[in-house]
């Protein structure tokens, strides 16, 4: 069973990387608006949540594999322990 | 290396290598000038070619240690092996997920039957059957020496995957950096390119050295409790 702080701990570090991520697109999507976009480039920012889904894929597998790493280390120092 | 200096080298490198993958996000939406005919689906060639990178980086230390292992039986080696190949599948995860994603927009397709896309699969299918044939032995040293012998074949695919490209008609882009001329991207997208490459395998290193001091740590906690019974 999660502690209370814990829960909270998680609910923000997801909160923080939803927020990251969500405004990440939405100024990237703005971006593209600047002079530098060409023409043909405008016309193709529709599939900007492939771009989103994307990243947000990389950015959970990375983390989720970090995380995995970092549980099953302190459960092994543990059971060192007891 | 002590588990203590593996797990403070594999903590430097990994923490590192997650601030500059957070500078390539971050400069791959704001800095890189939108590839014309594609626009902002390209900036996914950022994550998904470092991915590649890494993931063909790994299977290649899991063939290169298998061997190693199969030739001299030490358990470094297989330890070595195991966290490559881990590191390898999520990273190969990445690329076989982040690829459909672009190609989507650009062929109208998530998946197409073509020489890359199909090799790249089987890649990690023979990745995934090397952690199936570790853990479904129940002799434990026969398990690591069938999965070293799936981790060798398995990275016999890489050369091929690379020049599929070349040898067969294929949807799939011709090399713009690895290739006889000149890398053919424009400044600033092989600038960060690269910068991504980097950032991945650092990311990589780090993350395969934690993984390794765990897997060391592990044998030696197995090899506690076995003294302890007897």
């Amino acid at each position: 069973m999660l502690s209370k702080r814990s829960i909270v701990i998680r609910s923000g570090l997801v909160a923080l990387l939803m927020l990251l991520v969500f405004s990440s697109t939405g100024i990237a999507q703005e971006a593209t608006q600047f002079p530098q976009a060409t023409a043909m480039g405008q016309q193709s920012l529709k599939p900007y949540w492939h771009v989103f889904i994307a990243y947000a894929i990389a950015v959970l597998l990375i983390l989720g594999w970090v995380v995995s790493i970092a549980r099953r280390l302190a459960s092994l120092e543990k059971r060192i322990v007891d | 290396m002590s588990v203590r200096g593996l797990r403070i080298g594999g903590t430097s490198l990994a923490v590192l290598g997650l601030l500059l993958v957070g500078l390539v996000f971050g400069l791959s939406f704001f800095w890189v000038s939108t590839e014309a005919s594609q626009g902002i689906a390209q900036r996914i060639f950022y994550i998904h070619v470092p991915a590649a990178w890494v993931a063909f980086l790994a299977f290649g230390i899991v063939a290169l240690t298998s061997a190693m292992y199969l030739w001299l039986r030490d358990d470094r080696l297989d330890r070595a092996a195991l966290a490559a190949a881990e590191g390898g599948m999520i990273f190969a995860t990445i690329m076989l997920t982040t690829g459909p994603l672009w190609g989507k927009i650009a062929w109208g397709t998530y998946w197409t039957w073509e020489p890359r896309l199909t090799l790249t699969l089987l890649l990690w299918f023979i990745y995934l059957g090397y952690f199936l044939v570790r853990s479904s032995s129940e002799n434990a040293e026969r398990g690591k020496r069938f999965a070293a012998v799936v981790g060798i074949v398995g990275a016999l695919d890489i050369p091929l995957i690379h020049l599929s490209v070349v040898w067969f008609r294929s949807l799939h882009p011709q090399p713009v950096v690895v290739k006889p001329d000149a890398p053919s991207l424009p400044g600033d997208m092989l600038s960060l390119l690269m910068l991504g490459l980097l950032a991945f395998t650092l990311l990589f290193f780090g993350l395969f050295l934690l993984r390794y001091a765990l897997e060391t740590l592990r044998d030696a906690a197995d090899a506690r409790e076995r003294r302890a019974t007897t």
